[in-house]
């Protein structure tokens, strides 16, 4: 099981989706969360804190959800940090793209709470966390 | 008829005049509408209303589905609250009189046991109701959906907005007037352009039965699957 201490971001340009997730995760036992309104805030926290995981829109202003997945895989500190897109972005493509670009995981909206537990589990699992 | 009002009545003649007159003015119309390319700006506008109506039509349609989520749930809490209230209130008033009126042993044993009975239903009716509450809070992720969809709508009314400002600088007689209104419009729509030449970025599908569209998770994961991921 995993460590339910681990800090997680958070990132969605809407105030509502970010307290849902929020609130999935508190559900879960994950109360260690913080907030990112967007790729570019998000890219600043990760940065400046440690975090054990990240929770991501695709469709954000300023810096989108894969543009900001592809600058954490090419750094050299963040490079394995935990990325799973939750995204209302539903064509085929997309879904590649997220794949190819390193995402771990991919949800899309409108999804159920036992979605996003699954879908992190089977993370956790894989990475052994 | 005709000698009733004779006075209002177009002369046959005259009538045939009127109707031929405006048809060449539709027809002159139309034609110098088309030399303009103005019949293309006003057709381009015209096509991008379905696509408006059809994202209108999502939002209500999300917006209702969520009110109903959340009345459903709050419709399944409220017995739970109801029959948890009224069972305590049933034992308080027993204690009440027990303590007012101390009886036997034999009676005293029952109102614990109906107390240890309530204390123990109790977790499970408010596990019960948090699940309502969660309920009701998922339901609020259509402001997020319907937030992106209300976003492209904007963009299609810029759209509107383009075609039928160029229809009107067209009207301005040539000069420069016109060519700096015309700079201006120019400029704005390449701005709202660079915006929206993101292929990637779609937001919600607001009609799942298109291609390479998926619809729902289960679809997302036998991609990945098949993908290799």
């Amino acid at each position: 099981m995993a460590n339910k201490d681990m800090s997680i971001l958070v990132v969605d340009d809407f105030p509502t989706m970010r307290r849902i997730v929020r609130s999935l995760l508190k559900e879960l036992g994950f109360t260690n969360v913080e907030e990112a309104e967007d790729g570019q805030d998000a890219l600043n926290k990760l940065s400046s804190g440690s975090f054990d995981f990240v929770v991501s829109d695709w469709n954000m202003p300023n810096l989108d959800g894969l543009e900001m997945l592809k600058q954490i895989r090419a750094d050299s500190t963040l490079k394995d940090l935990p990325v799973l897109m939750v995204t209302a972005e539903a064509k085929k493509e997309n879904i590649i793209a997220a794949a190819q670009a390193g995402a771990n995981g991919y949800v899309v909206k409108p999804f159920t709470s036992a979605t996003l537990e699954e879908k992190l589990n089977k993370i956790f699992d894989k990475l052994g966390m | 008829m005709s000698n009733e009002t004779p006075s209002q009545d177009l002369p046959q003649e005259s009538s045939d005049e009127l109707v031929q007159r405006i048809g060449q003015l539709t027809r002159m119309l139309r034609e110098s509408m088309r030399e303009l390319g103005l019949d293309k700006e006003i057709e381009k506008a015209a096509e991008a209303i379905p696509d408006a109506r059809d994202r209108l039509n999502y939002v209500a349609t999300m917006t209702e589905q969520a009110a109903e989520r959340s009345l459903n749930a709050i419709d399944r809490a409220q017995p739970l609250q109801d029959d948890l209230s009224t069972r305590a209130e049933a034992l308080d008033k027993r204690w009440a009189e027990w303590f007012a009126e101390p009886q036997e042993l034999d009676e005293a044993r029952d109102l614990v046991q109906d107390t240890r009975g309530y204390l123990a239903d109790v977790p499970k009716r408010t596990q019960a109701t948090n699940q309502e509450l969660l309920e009701i809070m998922m339901a609020q992720d259509f402001q997020d959906l319907t937030g992106q969809v209300i976003k492209k709508m904007m963009d299609v009314i810029r759209e509107i907005e383009y075609q039928l400002v160029q229809v009107l600088i067209d009207a301005v007689p040539q000069g420069k007037a016109r060519e700096d209104l015309q700079k201006r419009a120019t400029n704005q729509w390449q701005t709202d352009e660079r915006r929206r030449e993101e292929g990637l970025l779609n937001g919600p599908q607001i009609k799942p039965e298109g291609e390479n569209i998926v619809t729902g998770q289960d679809q997302v994961d036998d991609l990945l699957d098949e993908l290799g991921f």
